[in-house]
């Protein structure tokens, strides 16, 4: 949600705005999926960690307020280890990871969420 | 007692060099067609998005990937090349077509006293990119623009003279076109 909320303030959607699949996700979704050239698989596509970073890094990119390249790569990155580890539909399994699959992916998570005033 | 500053480089993972070193060769090589498929989405701000679409990658974490392509680019380039890259991603064929990424596609209607036999197409293929990855059945020679795929379509067809009625373009049915916005 991190991510999330930080592309849809870049595009200028108020803060408490509610953000619904119709108006918001969904159009999100396509316009990185066809306008910025995110590789983006249906399947789960909400959830898709990975490429909502992608999507928030080009997005800037395209507007003219990139991030900083070494920034540029570790938002990419965090969203690449989260999504290499985790999915939604873990919740609906009995699932136990290894202990370096839960720091790689809480390293991830933690660097966004103590960055995502720069986001 | 020593103080150590970590960088943000840190955290990044580190190019292999031996794997950039032969991304950069493929980027200064500038073949017309064959694996690395190389995309470049320039936006209007100068800066570029780039996938590479490789089965070589097919054992590389997608995090080692981009950096193997910014240390090419870096090599092939230099450093304003990189700089310029906004993002940098490597996909195999089938990651890339998972992702809706390469949805046409060349498949063949081979028949009896075709002037092409079962394993010159195969070989003509391979040597045009498709990929032995994800599907036991056969290869997958994918591209993401029609304009892409009638062009190979076009060399097979000079490749084999008389062959037009093998080589079929199709483009795959995506599940979103049919679904609500």
């Amino acid at each position: 949600m991190t991510i999330k909320a930080a592309y849809f303030n870049l595009g200028g959607v108020a803060e408490g705005t509610p953000l619904t699949m119709g108006t918001h996700i969904n159009p999100a979704i396509n316009h990185g999926r066809n306008v910025r050239g995110i590789p983006w698989p249906p399947q789960g596509q909400g959830h898709n960690v990975r490429a909502w970073a992608e999507l928030i890094v080009a997005e800037r990119a395209a507007l003219g307020v990139a991030y900083a390249p070494d920034v540029a790569r570790l938002v990419q990155f965090s969203g690449q280890r989260i999504g290499m580890l985790w999915s939604e539909t873990l919740r609906y399994r009995r699932n136990v990871a290894y202990e370096y699959e839960m720091t790689q992916v809480r390293e991830a998570a933690e660097w966004l969420l103590s960055n995502s005033a720069i986001l | 007692m020593p103080r150590k500053k970590i960088g943000l480089q840190s955290a990044l993972p580190i190019a292999s060099a031996s794997f950039a070193e032969a991304l950069a060769a493929e980027l200064g090589a500038g073949r017309e067609y064959g694996q690395p498929i190389v995309y470049e989405h320039e936006y209007a701000s100068g800066k570029v998005r780039v996938v590479v679409v490789w089965d070589e990658w097919a054992d590389d974490p997608l995090e080692d990937r981009s950096a193997v392509i910014l240390k090419a680019y870096e090599i092939a380039e230099g450093d304003p090349a990189r700089e310029r890259i906004a993002l940098a991603s490597g996909l195999t064929v089938p990651e890339a077509t998972t992702a809706g990424m390469l949805p046409y596609q060349i498949i063949t209607a081979l028949r009896k006293g075709d002037p092409v036999t079962y394993e010159q197409a195969r070989q003509a293929f391979l040597d045009q990119g498709a990929s032995k990855l994800g599907n036991p059945r056969g290869l997958q020679l994918r591209f993401a623009t029609q304009e892409e795929a009638h062009a190979c379509r076009q060399r097979l067809i000079k490749q084999f003279p008389g062959s037009d009625d093998v080589w079929l373009v199709r483009r795959d049915i995506i599940t979103q076109e049919f679904g609500e916005e």
